[in-house]
């Protein structure tokens, strides 16, 4: 496509304008968790420093804060997985057939991800409470209780995402390779995933994302065992002060995966996001 | 292998209207049999029953006597080619080809030679190591053909797999399908709502509408003698010119049926069949090509106004109105007349056909 020179010129000045006004915080924030602690705050700021590391030495090793990454690296890939594990043949499912209810269950899927967390926490707090002590079966402060509630939203999200990369496939694409010799789920295996794979990659990144940031669930039914970096990230804001050099030092090693995921998954993921609208 | 359905009932949602309607129907073993009808007649739902897509309410289906109602489609020894489908995109052409032996478990040196042979049978041994992006769409379809040979299934299965090329590759690939089963030896079936590709490819054509069988024949047959108005209708191109009308039996024993404005005489081979009719109404056809251009008027002669003349190459497709109706002639294109001007048609009863109004069969059928 050729796109004439002024417009692509436009494009890019409106392009860059949007990049500078979302980065430059960011940007900003990054710097001051490698400043030392006496210009955190330092007016007008200082944009050259000697920098030092000293803020990450003591978020992850004075105040343990690797734990906490290690909690969210558990409960966010497990959730991911799980989400996956389920979500893709439920999605599979409901693209390949109809059945009684298959409309109204798809509503009620995307319903879910419009309820705000708040809605869910309690209920599930008391669920965990009565789940305890009438069976003595603990999902207080688990990875494994964070990683079930976090299904509430992120299986919806799959469902959702990965029903619309089957729709787009031809039928004839599993019954070819099921008169072919295979059964349903070899086919789906062998011809179908390998197809909408950059789906499924964008799929579990955005939710990944998702679980990764959860701040408010994270707060409510994690405790000492279980809780995640964007819990840690809240410590440093404390009633009369923010340590902002060793804030943005958890906020930085938290944007560290999703950048990093995003810049080595890019091009799935573009193929991913655009399924069927590029060819 | 011969192919048996036996009252086989396909119903979708509404209770009424059935898809496949009890159907019967036997084709021999190496036979190219032709499933002919309009959209939405079963003829698709009758092919995807056989290879086991669908499964129906009730009837049997066998293969060389085999009773295959209950096997899942892996394990009924049938290929499919897709109307809308050719390949598995994430695999280049030869791991299309090779893709159905990977599930019997082949080993490598025996699939590699399995599948050079067969890409070799379709011309495209040169493609192998191609993606599927540098295949064309008619390439494409020779791959799923190959892909379906590959397993020497006992029954090719075919859904319209030339709808959706150009018309020159789909003449080219029809003849392709038909040199493919002359070679293998294998019985085919083949779905089209297309009756010239059905006449060039089948050895045996079912037309079939609203999920009935109307006629099993050869090319010859429902092309000659269609066994109701709905064959005699959508069979052939420009379809037959048929007008509603009235017999009239005289003493004599001559035949004259009434038609709007007209009539006409009949000869006497329609005489056996008036025996059975209910009333006298009937459907009266004769195709464009069986109707000639005179000189001279005589019995069955009509004179027209030529409206509209369509080149159709060799021959012209001339639209005549007669008594206010309008017929489709085809002429040699040296005897065209001008549209504008009149001409006379003669209508040889040889070529006429008559259907019971009421039934819709035709009434040369010897029952």
């Amino acid at each position: 496509m050729a796109v004439p020179v002024r417009e692509r010129a436009l494009a890019y000045a409106i392009l860059i304008a949007m990049a500078v006004l979302v980065l430059i915080p960011v940007l900003a924030g990054s710097l001051t968790a490698f400043k030392p602690q006496i210009i955190w705050i330092s007016s007008p700021p200082v944009w050259f420093f000697q920098p030092t590391l000293e803020n990450f030495e003591f978020v992850l090793i004075t105040r343990q804060n690797w734990l906490h990454l290690r909690n969210s690296l558990i409960i966010s890939i497990g959730s991911v997985l799980i989400a996956l594990a389920l979500g893709v043949p439920a999605a599979y499912g409901f693209a390949r057939f109809r059945f009684r209810g298959s409309r109204g269950l798809m509503q009620w899927l995307i319903s879910l991800r419009m309820i705000p967390p708040i809605v869910v926490g309690l209920p599930f707090y008391a669920m965990f409470l009565f789940l305890e002590r009438s069976t003595g079966l603990g999902l207080r402060d688990t990875h494994f209780g964070l990683i079930l509630t976090y299904q509430t939203f992120l299986l919806p999200l799959v469902i959702w995402m990965m029903r619309g990369y089957f729709v787009e496939l031809p039928a004839a694409m599993e019954e070819s390779a099921m008169v072919e010799g295979y059964t349903r789920i070899g086919a789906l295996r062998r011809v179908v995933l390998p197809v909408v794979w950059p789906g499924i990659v964008a799929t579990a990144l955005l939710n990944f994302i998702f679980a990764w940031n959860e701040f408010f669930l994270a707060l409510i039914l994690a405790g000492n065992n279980t809780s995640t970096l964007p819990m840690a990230a809240g410590t440093y804001v404390v009633r009369a002060r923010v340590e902002w050099g060793n804030l943005f030092a958890v906020n930085l090693i938290i944007m560290m995966p999703v950048i990093v995921l995003t810049i080595f998954l890019r091009q799935q993921l573009v193929k991913g996001l655009t399924f069927g609208i590029l060819e | 292998m011969k192919v048996v359905l036996k009252d086989l009932v396909k119903g979708f949602k509404s209770a009424d209207a059935f898809a496949v309607n009890r159907i019967n129907l036997e084709i021999d073993q190496g036979e190219l049999a032709v499933l002919l009808g309009p959209s939405g007649c079963g003829k698709t739902t009758t092919l995807r029953m056989i290879a086991g897509l669908e499964q129906p309410d009730s009837g049997r289906i066998y293969i060389a006597e085999r009773d295959i109602t209950d096997l899942a489609p892996k394990d009924r020894r049938v290929a499919m080619v897709f109307q809308n489908f050719s390949m598995y995109p994430t695999m280049n052409v030869y791991d299309n080809i090779a893709f159905p032996l990977h599930a019997i478990k082949m080993d490598r040196k025996e699939i590699d030679r399995t599948v050079r042979e067969v890409a070799r049978l379709v011309n495209i041994d040169q493609l192998l190591e191609r993606s599927l992006r540098q295949v064309s769409g008619g390439e494409a379809q020779r791959v799923a053909l190959a892909r379906a040979m590959v397993r020497r299934p006992e029954v090719f299965l075919m859904d319209e797999p030339l709808s959706n090329l150009d018309a020159k590759l789909r003449v080219q690939l029809r003849t392709e399908i038909k040199r493919l089963h002359q070679d293998t030896g294998t019985t085919f079936i083949f779905v089209t709502h297309d009756q010239e590709e059905a006449m060039t490819l089948g050895d045996k054509i079912i037309v079939m509408n609203r999920g009935d069988i109307q006629q099993v024949g050869t090319p010859h047959e429902v092309f000659f003698t269609p066994r109701n108005a709905f064959v005699a209708n959508f069979v052939g191109t420009p379809s037959m010119n048929m007008l509603p009308g009235s017999l009239r039996v005289e003493e004599t024993g001559r035949i004259f049926v009434a038609l709007p404005g007209f009539e006409l005489e009949l000869p006497r081979r329609f005489a056996a069949g008036l025996r059975r009719m209910s009333s006298h109404h009937v459907i009266w056809g004769i195709r464009p090509e069986a109707i000639r251009l005179v000189s001279a008027p005589g019995g069955n002669c009509v004179p027209g106004l030529v409206e509209l003349v369509e080149a159709l190459g060799s021959r012209d497709l001339m639209f005549v109105r007669a008594h206010d109706q309008l017929f489709g002639v085809i002429v040699d294109a040296l005897d065209s007349v001008a549209a504008g001007e009149t001409c006379l048609l003669h209508f040889d009863g040889a070529h006429m056909h008559l259907f019971d109004a009421a039934s819709e069969l035709s009434l040369l059928l010897d029952e």
